[in-house]
């Protein structure tokens, strides 16, 4: 049965609002607790509406607790939503159909759905017969995912010993080993190394081009969103603030440029004269970061490499992180 | 000794503890149940009868005694002991400038304020209930303090080294479990020390476990001649002492190899 | 059948799990001894001072000791772990890895009730069908067929009762993830040692209609011993099938519950 629908995923107006029962601190409000509860309605996600379409890799960026993670579940079928529609692979998601169920797949970083204590294979195996793979697609697709991450040891030794890195490429495999369409995956490099995080970024872009598995990914590193996601959708308050490509986002949001020189030793004087429009950002002993408007960048550049005694330069974007501060800062696009 | 710390800790701790009351309260019930059935099961079988002098009243008031001392006695910090060992939080323990004593001494003051909140009310209602027959003599209740409190440094201590084993062998919550059924058989909660038949009623008075809860039971309840009395509070400070040693004995090469180990 | 297949698949992964861990098989054997050890004890002490409480004997208050101890082993081999897994002090929901477990194509309930087994608990149910065993000899009633089928019956009755208190229990935890309803239904359990008629009036009828615990160990005894009516044999199998289902949709309820409210 094959997918034919315009997009794989359409999301309109999704909301959840869930009820927190809530504590003061000290003796007088914990006594107090013994006989009434207080609630409050906390707003998780807030009429958020977007569509993915097939093989896509979509990042869902967001400070703590701004809804990604619940909107991630709503799609996966683990909560309903208060309010809104969704379908993905043409099935309502919180309908929990098994034939949906098996056609998605969810990994979490700090979770782990392996038995602790025997062989990641022994898993491997109950995950096929719950899946309805066969032994024989499953053999093929265990050594196929075995070779890509690079796990060939792991395969016989009790999970409980393994480092965070090592537990989370079993958690790729037990996510990947039925072939879903979807897969979600909530901070999959949380915690990891970089060296780790690098490899898992490369394995799941080359998976996602090989396989044209639709990918939605949340996380909170920045290089795993840069590398991965060409298109992101920001979340802040419940609230879909912007939907589009990152580098377009950090464009629209800081029109300015770094200029980084280095001034050469012999004519060293205290205070270099700098052109109007040019706001020092970083100085040290010969080194210094400037920042201009983005329109004004070469006129600014060129007044520079006439006037002072520079050793070299270079012109940059800001970084995505700063940009990224600002809007959770600023709460706003 | 660090009052004004001790203090804040098991301030603290009560606070903590009280969040999550329903989880103390439920324990408090479950420990409360196996005295209870042999409430119901002895004094269903006296009937309107006596058994070895006891009345179907007096049973009652056994056994409703024991449910508090039980409760009062009952260390439940032995069983964290051995986790804190294991995962290595013992560390974090060691560190403090108090040993780690006072930490197990403050979770056990305040986790007994928690369960008596929880037992006193529940087990007045069930003396309204059940119609127990006491008569508590001044002696009787002037030696029921001391003895209590013996009862709970014995079955604390007690209880304390044999989780120390810890420090070696990694199972040593087993042994506990072993110590819970010997209490449970020798103490007093099975039948009153008085009614298990011959072999095991001597081996009940030598042991230390009827000093941990039956003994003060007893005391109070007025089951005992002056000479039972004064022969009980020797086996009791005896077996405290031998507790003590044991306790400071494996502290101290606990430690050492603990810290030589590494944790 | 799938479902079979899954099942073989689920006890084959639980038996290497428990395998790893060489201690568990000597600390469980010992717990099971101390199980059976104390049990038998109790008993005994009882009849060693009287003959016979409200009808009931030796050997028959040893046979529903027996039953009880089968159906707890029953408990123990997979309806306990898999429940456990799921709503225990160390379970999904509390650590939230309950979302695994709800992404599956495969029933929830099947899969809470069925996932994880010990096969250890086998130890359990061989010394529970050894002191059932040692009772029925000495038993007055001889073992006729009709009084078997009766006993199988019965005991199939309760353990379906067992494994519907569990699961609605187990739902319960869906709510209210706080409180460890489980642990509370283990201390009521504990009642199920000795028959219900020894309980007074009113504890009789809140075992028998409230919390069945009762009729789970009570009416399998009678039909070994004598005493059982058709009636009672009949009511307590419409109790089964009516707990089955109302815990059933009850769980279903709380999972449409759990994934409206939680985050």
């Amino acid at each position: 049965m094959e997918d034919r629908v315009e997009a794989q995923i359409i999301v309109r107006e999704l909301c959840k609002v869930y009820r927190v029962p809530e504590r003061e601190a000290g003796l007088r409000a914990a006594v107090r607790s013994l006989f009434r509860r207080r609630y409050r309605d906390v707003v998780a996600v807030d009429h958020i509406s977007f569509t993915v379409q097939t093989g896509e890799v979509v990042g869902f960026i967001g400070p703590n607790g701004a809804g990604k993670t619940t909107t991630l579940k709503m799609l996966s079928g683990l909560l309903y939503p208060t309010a809104g529609q969704a379908r993905v692979l043409g099935f309502v998601p919180w309908e929990r159909k098994h034939d949906y169920l098996r056609r998605i797949s969810m990994v979490l970083g700090n979770k782990s759905q392996m038995l602790w204590d025997i062989p990641p294979l022994d898993t491997f195996h109950v995950l096929g017969e719950i899946y309805h793979v066969t032994p024989a697609e499953l053999k093929q697709t265990l050594d196929e995912l075995v070779e890509l991450l690079e796990m060939q040891e792991l395969l016989t030794k009790p999970v409980r010993n393994f480092s965070l890195g090592e537990r989370m490429k079993c958690e790729l495999v037990a996510g990947l080993l039925y072939h879903p369409r979807v897969l979600f995956l909530d901070e999959p490099t949380l915690g990891l190394d970089v060296s780790m995080q690098g490899r898992l970024r490369r394995f799941l872009a080359e998976y996602n081009r090989h396989n044209d598995v639709t990918m939605i990914l949340t996380s909170h590193y920045m290089a795993d969103v840069v590398t991965l996601c060409p298109r992101v959708i920001l979340i802040h308050h419940g609230r879909l603030l912007y939907d589009g490509e990152l580098s377009a986002l950090a464009e629209r949001l800081a029109p300015f440029k770094l200029i980084r020189l280095t001034l050469s030793n012999e004519r060293a004087e205290d205070e270099p004269q700098l052109p109007p429009g040019a706001d020092v950002v970083e100085q040290e002993s010969g080194r210094l970061t400037l920042r201009v408007a983005r329109s004004e960048a070469p006129s600014i550049t060129a007044h520079l490499l006439n006037t002072l005694p520079v050793a070299d330069l270079a012109v940059e974007d800001p970084p995505v992180e700063a940009v990224i501060d600002q809007i959770y800062q600023e709460g706003d696009v | 000794m660090n009052q004004r710390g001790g203090w804040a800790l098991i301030k603290s701790t009560w606070l903590s503890w009280m969040q999550h009351r329903s989880f103390f309260f439920l324990l408090a019930f479950m420990w409360m149940i196996p005295p209870l059935i042999y409430l119901f099961v002895w004094s269903t079988a006296a009937g309107g009868k006596t058994i070895g002098g006891f009345s179907r009243g007096e049973f009652v008031a056994y056994y409703l005694v024991l449910i508090l001392v039980n409760q009062l006695t009952y260390s439940q910090t032995n069983w964290t002991v051995g986790d804190v060992i294991r995962s290595g939080q013992m560390n974090t323990l060691l560190l403090r400038p108090m040993l780690p004593l006072y930490d197990t001494l403050a979770s056990e003051v305040a986790g007994k304020v928690v369960f008596m909140a929880f037992m006193i009310p529940v087990t007045a209602a069930l003396a309204l209930v059940l119609r127990p027959e006491m008569h508590v003599t001044l002696r009787n209740g002037l030696a029921f303090v001391p003895a209590l409190g013996l009862a709970w440094a014995l079955r604390f201590f007690w209880g304390y080294w044999l989780a120390l084993l810890a420090f070696w062998a990694t199972r040593a919550d087993a042994l506990l479990g072993l110590q819970d059924s010997l209490v449970f058989l020798l103490a007093g909660q099975v039948a009153p020390t008085a009614l298990l038949p011959g072999l095991m009623r001597e081996a009940a008075t030598v042991l230390p476990f009827r000093y941990m809860l039956g003994f003060p039971v007893e005391v109070l309840t007025g089951q005992l001649n002056t000479v039972e009395l004064w022969t009980g509070f020797t086996f009791q400070a005896g077996w405290l002492f031998v507790a003590l040693l044991l306790f400071v004995t494996m502290w101290r090469t606990g430690v050492k190899r603990y810290s030589a180990v590494g944790g | 059948m799938r479902y079979l297949r899954l099942i073989g698949s689920f006890v084959r992964a639980s038996t290497q799990n428990e395998l790893a861990y060489r201690a568990n098989f000597w600390i469980s054997l010992l717990y099971a001894l101390l199980n059976l050890g104390t049990g038998v004890l109790g008993v005994v002490v009882l009849f060693s001072q009287v003959e016979t409480v409200r009808g009931w004997d030796l050997p028959a208050t040893l046979a529903l000791l027996g039953v009880y101890l089968i159906i707890g082993a029953l408990r123990n081999l997979f309806i306990g772990p898999s429940l456990n897994a799921l709503a225990g002090l160390d379970g999904e929901i509390w650590a939230g890895k309950f979302d695994f477990t709800l992404l599956r194509p495969v029933d929830t309930q099947f899969l809470a009730s069925l996932r994880y087994w010990r096969p250890l608990a086998l130890v359990d149910l061989v010394l529970g069908l050894g002191v059932l065993g040692a009772a029925v000899i000495r038993l007055e009633q001889s073992l006729t067929l009709p009084r078997l089928v009766a006993f199988l019956v019965a005991m199939g009755a309760g353990v379906t009762i067992l494994y519907a208190i569990l699961l609605a229990f187990t739902a319960l935890f869906l709510w209210s993830p706080g409180f460890l309803f489980t642990w509370a239904f283990d201390a009521v359990f504990q009642m199920a040692r000795y028959p219900v008629g020894l309980y007074p009036g009113w504890l009789r009828l809140v075992l028998t209609w409230v919390i069945p615990v009762g009729v789970m160990t009570t009416v399998p005894a009678q039909a070994l011993a004598g005493g059982l009516s058709a009636g009672t044999l009949i009511g307590s199998v419409a109790l089964a099938v009516g707990l089955l289902f109302g815990a059933s949709a009850l769980f279903r309820l709380g999972l449409r519950r759990y994934t409206s409210a939680s985050s």
